[in-house]
């Protein structure tokens, strides 16, 4: 019966070889867990869109009501308080994998030639993942969200000649109100979900075009000096992409996928207060992977300064990130014959771990 | 019947330029109405209103006391009407002078709150500190705090308050 489906399809046209063209994709052997990263974000970002789809049958983009409807989603409806929490530990995971993920190709070397247009890829798929998760810690509409609404929305007013425009295109307005909220939640459902789903494919199909060029640990036995290109081309031992890697992919989406299930129903998504435009003293709390940038905040006082907190730390921070393939156009690819870049690239993740650490001590001065 | 673009490279070049055009004029098209909505409030007349604030006489103002006053704006934002309630801190001075300052941190926007111990306004989430005539002692803010734009009523006692900073050319805050 299976067999008489398959050869209707394969006549007409030819499933079973475009499946198995796929699917037979050659993997190099060695680095195998180290691959999976990519594909468990593949997996996470699925979750994210069906939890997200279904969570919009109760939410409502307005900002006196979309706190109590998240509150509704959380405590009202059956299993709702696991799709919330899935929907925001899911989120926080794969910024999280995403980190890891850039620091494996950082250190392995694996954006050089031919591979820029990958990490340049990668990248945007980082930024607005970022950007994802800024909106969506917005939607709840809670104390949080509406004070981190007004903060961030200062911070873009203080970009050099576009800031005050660019402050009332995204607010819909000077002051915040439904328009506001209605853009974010537009950009958080529709804008930025489309450009990720456009991305993942190009991200890879370079993967396939450019070839393996993995980890320098994947030509160990290869004779050729590290300056030959032909030495990246013929890894030590492959595996077929399926079943052999993609073992290895279901088993670590399994085990991140039962973290974040475990975390949505024993932690969940706190909802937070009602917003009170009136507060006399309250700091919104940002998420953990924003919190070295808020720091960053609290540095460079004064009139003419505001400008390296809020811009150009970040921005020329994120444009050397961008350019790196073009910064670092050397042909060593194992961490320990490049060792400017891999010293370089342990003391930026030190400088992001100490920002997050001392960002996310509690901010405000003793009140007396 | 037409010659194939391998027949004739004229025509290939003519099928391209077609190809072409037929993509710019549907793209400036599409985005011409999408840049409208985009920037669509960048045209938009922001809504002022004076809004009562109440009776200077009611607050018990004594000098270095700043009061909290809530004020509630009813505003036309978008297809709606909002109400917007804000703060507006009465400092009377020692020469007896008013000042109605907003409570917005002039750095990104947090709420301040007043510490009488220390006779300074503090922002909690960057450690903005004003004193009490507005003017920055510490912390990241650029400028001193906003000041709302207010008149007297006839009484020259009520006030009125308008959702307006005063020296607040890029429109910052609220």
């Amino acid at each position: 019966m299976f067999k008489q489906i398959q050869n209707w399809f394969d006549e007409r046209i030819g499933l079973t070889k475009v499946i198995e063209e796929f699917n037979g994709e050659r993997i190099p052997r060695r680095g195998g867990w180290a691959y999976t990263l990519g594909s468990v974000l593949a997996f996470l970002f699925t979750v994210q869109v069906v939890t997200g789809i279904f969570l919009l049958f109760y939410y409502v983009p307005y900002f006196p009501i979309a706190r109590n409807a998240t509150y509704f989603i959380k405590h009202h409806v059956i299993f709702g308080n696991i799709l919330l929490g899935i929907h925001l530990w899911g989120a926080f995971t794969m910024i999280f994998i995403i980190l890891i993920h850039m620091a494996r190709v950082y250190f392995s070397g694996a954006y050089k030639k031919p591979r820029e247009m990958q990490w340049i890829v990668g990248m945007v798929l980082f930024s607005v993942v970022v950007v994802l998760g800024l909106t969506g810690y917005m939607l709840v509409g809670n104390e949080n969200s509406w004070w981190t609404i007004n903060v961030l929305d200062n911070v873009a007013s203080h970009t050099p000649f576009i800031g005050g425009f660019l402050r009332i295109i995204v607010k819909g307005g000077t002051e915040t109100s439904v328009l506001t909220m209605q853009h974010i939640f537009a950009v958080h459902v529709w804008l930025l979900p489309i450009v990720v789903i456009m991305f993942i494919p190009i991200h890879l199909f370079l993967i396939r075009k450019t070839g393996h060029q993995g980890m320098a640990l994947e030509y160990k036995n290869s004779k050729l000096s590290d300056d030959d290109e032909k030495k990246w081309q013929h890894p030590d031992g492959t595996v077929p992409f399926f079943p052999d890697q993609f073992y290895k992919d279901m088993i670590v989406a399994l085990g991140v996928f039962a973290v974040v299930y475990i975390l949505a129903v024993y932690v969940g998504a706190p909802i937070g207060p009602m917003y009170r435009p009136l507060a006399l003293n309250f700091a919104p709390e940002a998420d953990w992977y924003f919190l070295a940038n808020e720091e960053l905040l609290k540095y460079f006082p004064g009139h003419g300064l505001i400008i390296f907190s809020t811009f150009l730390v970040p921005s020329i921070g994120f444009a050397i990130l961008f350019a790196l393939p073009f910064i670092d156009r050397t042909k060593e690819r194992s961490p320990f014959k490049r060792p400017a870049a891999t010293v370089l690239g342990i003391l930026f993740l030190l400088l992001l771990v100490y920002l997050t650490l001392i960002g996310g001590e509690p901010k405000a001065p003793a009140t007396v | 019947m037409a010659k194939s673009s391998e027949e004739s490279p004229s025509r290939r070049t003519f099928m391209m330029v077609v190809i072409g055009l037929i993509s710019t004029v549907i793209g400036i098209a599409l985005a011409v109405p999408i840049l409208g909505v985009v920037l669509n409030p960048l045209f938009r007349k922001r809504d002022i209103v004076w809004t009562k604030l109440g009776k200077i006489s009611d607050l018990n103002l004594k000098p270095l006391d700043p009061k909290f006053v809530p004020v509630y704006f009813r505003v036309k934002e978008g297809w709606s009407v909002n109400t917007l309630p804000r703060q507006v801190v009465v400092v009377k001075q020692v020469n007896g002078d008013l000042l109605f300052f907003s409570n917005q941190c002039t750095h990104l926007g947090c709420p301040l709150h007043w510490i009488p111990a220390r006779q300074k306004f503090l922002c909690p989430c960057h450690g903005g500190m004003f004193n009490i005539t507005g003017q920055v002692v510490g912390g990241p803010p650029p400028r001193p705090l906003y000041q709302w734009v207010h008149k007297f009523g006839k009484d020259k006692d009520t006030v009125y308050i308008q959702n307006k900073f005063k020296d607040n050319p890029k429109d910052r805050g609220i």
